[in-house]
């Protein structure tokens, strides 16, 4: 088998920055910024200005630089870009992301330009991620090259999750997002690849797939470049790790004439649903669904069974999430019968011990953690989600999250978070994430994050395997 | 799957056909282990009779010609026949009807019990390729829409689950006094029509089994269309 070559993008121990720029808040400015200040490994600037930028030398061109460069970023003008390429054959250099948009994207003159730089590469055995794209970023070795300014886009921190996304704009919010989230450490390595001349989705995935650090994995996508290649390697990959993915451009029809039922009931996206479903792959439709199981996926395990257990103190809260359970084939659980009578024996009447657990207005934080540690090892019960309105006058809410903080440590059972309201809910959902615990602003979507953690485990048992422990602890 | 069918869509292209006839598509199918009911392709009324004689009523007959791919816009099948007289008179119609066609025979079959209609179809997927798929069929198929689809070729167990994947379970688990359907033998058929499709890439665009009936005496293939390729 012959090497991926993301591995040489993501290593790479040197660098040259085409377009480095020392004008502040151009991209160039930027990119030159984030791999002077975070890069581990050697930085060449090259700029046919020359000069200096934070201090660093600025070559007029890559021949100047006397020892070897392993990889590019190019961010000139897309006129430029093909003797930039053409620099760096020269150069030797094998691995080269071309930022610059105004290729395929624009028309014809773009396709030339495209083309003219996939002649070069070919004819020197280079690998090109782009153009049209943000690139790459790898926090773990300060490998940047978005051009997004740090202050505006809030760079995540370490973690398992990895990400692939045709689209640089939905990425780099994406990241945002990721930046904001509870301790902001969740992202290992991420790759916007625009136009995908040479390096495609299926090439991303495999890496993906192949690469330890990463544990988790995110797809955006609005076409294949491989439809086939990446099923074939998505159902051995998501046998090791789950891929959740979002494809859009759904109404993309698969427009040719048809004589046929079959190609006529064949629209894409309904072979896409199935084909995405034969390879395990969770399909998210829709930014919050991508999020919400990005989030189950790094903070929860994998439910053993089908079986929920609500824990709530609203009656409507409870309602509304037995829907979900339902809708989505879900089953509610029934506690073992000792716990049930205990439980009984030890709450005051008006509390409801079936599934949902009702504390009702009169709940307190004492309750609430009562009920958890009742049910938290119960093996009727294979998930729970724990939804709190924090209004009632008894709880306070300072004490019910002092006391979940022990078993953000010890807990091995699903488990998702949801709190419903304004300022106490808000506080409620910094404090669960800063314990890494997957919340939502719903009840549905806290069942619906529970749905897919047990679609996936689902289709691992199906298909023989063992649960892989996705829950990152979080560190102090 | 030993025997080697290319032949046949030699024949249709040099005929100028971008489909193959259903006696054609049957030997293609029957090859490769997908059961049809007993059906033989007749010249004449009284090899119809005899044929019919051996396999006993009721049955269905189809004109087979080069020049009709949706046999019911020429009235080109009639069913339920249940008995000798109304053959002669059906498959004499039939070939006075279709007198300016020309027909390369009447295909005599056995008519299947009541059952529950399914369909297994392949279709190369602009971005997947070919691509297997399986639903429940009849008449109404395109408004009920509960397909779904794998890649070509398949296995068995993904064929299993595509079973599984069907809205329309109900249907599955023994609707309306029927016995549930056999889904091992289901899921067998689902493998074969897939690896007819990898088998004959260079040829076939797309393949329709409409309806597949499942009934109490085992699992058929009623109508068979098997779509080519331009050729190049």
């Amino acid at each position: 088998m012959t090497k991926n070559p993301l591995h040489d993008f993501f290593q790479t121990k040197s660098i040259a920055i085409f377009g480095a720029s020392a004008s502040k808040g151009k991209p160039g400015y930027v990119i030159a910024e984030n791999f002077i200040k975070n890069f581990k490994g050697k930085t060449f600037l090259i700029n046919p200005k020359g000069g200096e930028i934070l201090g660093q030398p600025v070559y007029q061109s890559i021949q100047e630089v006397a020892e070897p460069v392993d990889s590019a970023v190019i961010i000139v003008p897309a006129k430029y870009t093909p003797s930039a390429v053409a620099d760096c054959a020269k150069k030797g250099i094998k691995f080269v992301t071309i930022i610059s948009g105004g290729f395929k994207e624009i028309g014809e003159e773009g396709i030339r330009l495209q083309k003219e730089i996939d002649e070069i590469a070919k004819a020197n055995n280079m690998r090109i991620i782009g153009p049209n794209c943000i690139g790459l970023f790898y926090p773990k070795r300060g490998l940047d090259m978005i051009f997004l300014p740090d202050e505006k886009l809030k760079r995540p921190g370490v973690g398992g999750v990895s990400i692939l996304s045709q689209s640089g704009a939905f990425g780099s919010a994406f990241l945002d997002i990721m930046g904001s989230l509870g301790n902001g450490n969740y992202l290992s390595k991420f790759v916007s690849y625009g136009n995908a001349s040479d390096i495609n989705e299926a090439d991303i995935l495999e890496y993906f797939g192949e690469d330890p650090e990463t544990k988790i994995i995110l797809a955006y996508l609005e076409g294949f470049k491989e439809g086939r290649r990446f099923i074939e390697i998505a159902r051995k990959v998501s046998l090791k790790k789950p891929i959740i993915a979002i494809k859009a451009n759904r109404n993309e029809a698969g427009a040719h004439a048809v004589a046929s039922h079959t190609a006529s009931l064949a629209a894409n996206d309904a072979v896409t649903d199935a084909l995405f479903r034969e390879a395990g792959i969770i399909r998210a439709y829709t930014w919050d669904e991508l999020f919400d199981c990005m989030n189950a996926f790094n903070s929860s395990f994998l439910p053993e069974g089908r079986c929920v257990l609500i824990i709530t103190d609203g009656g409507g809260a409870g309602v509304m999430a037995s829907d979900a359970v339902g809708e989505l084939g879900l089953e509610l659980a029934e506690l073992s019968p000792h716990i049930h009578e205990k439980m009984r024996a030890d709450l005051p009447p008006i509390i409801s011990v079936a599934n949902p657990i009702d504390l009702t207005g009169s709940a307190t934080a004492k309750e609430y953690l009562y009920a958890l540690e009742q049910t938290i090892d119960d093996p009727n019960v294979d998930s729970i989600t724990y939804i709190i309105i924090p209004t009632p006058p008894a709880i306070n809410v300072y004490d019910l999250m002092e006391g979940l903080k022990p078993y953000a440590k010890t807990i091995k059972k699903t488990i998702t978070f949801c709190a419903i309201g304004g300022k106490e809910a808000a506080y409620i959902r910094e404090e669960l994430e800063k314990m890494n615990f997957p919340f939502y602003p719903t009840p549905a979507r806290s069942v619906y994050a529970i749905d897919k953690l047990t679609e996936y485990a689902d289709y691992l048992r199906a298909h023989g395997m063992a649960l892989p422990k996705l829950r990152e602890v979080p560190k102090e | 799957m030993t025997t080697d069918k290319k032949s046949l869509f030699e024949t249709a292209y040099k005929e100028g056909r971008n489909f193959l006839l259903e006696h054609e598509a049957l030997q293609i199918f029957e090859a490769a282990g997908v059961v049809f009911p007993p059906n033989k392709l007749t010249k004449d009324v009284d090899e119809a009779v005899a044929f019919a004689k051996k396999i006993g009523y009721p049955i269905v007959i189809k004109a087979m010609s080069p020049q009709i791919l949706h046999k019911s816009d020429f009235k080109a099948v009639e069913i339920g026949i249940t008995d000798e007289g109304a053959l002669k008179a059906k498959y004499e119609a039939m070939k006075a009807r279709l007198q300016k066609f020309a027909l390369n025979g009447i295909l005599v079959e056995k008519q299947v019990k009541k059952g529950i209609e399914l369909f297994i179809g392949m279709n190369i997927d602009p971005t997947f390729g070919p691509v297997i798929a399986f639903g429940i069929g009849g008449t109404l198929i395109e408004a009920i829409r509960d397909v779904t689809f794998r890649l070509c070729p398949t296995t068995k167990e993904r064929a299993q689950r595509m079973i599984d994947e069907i809205k329309t379970q109900k249907m599955l688990n023994g609707f309306r006094g029927l016995p549930p359907v056999d889904r091992d033998a289901l899921a067998e058929m689902i493998v074969n029509v897939s690896k007819i499709a990898d088998k004959y890439n260079n040829y076939i665009k797309e393949i329709d089994l409409n309806p597949v009936i499942a009934n109490e005496d085992g699992i058929f293939g009623v109508d068979a269309r098997i779509i080519l390729k331009a050729k190049d």
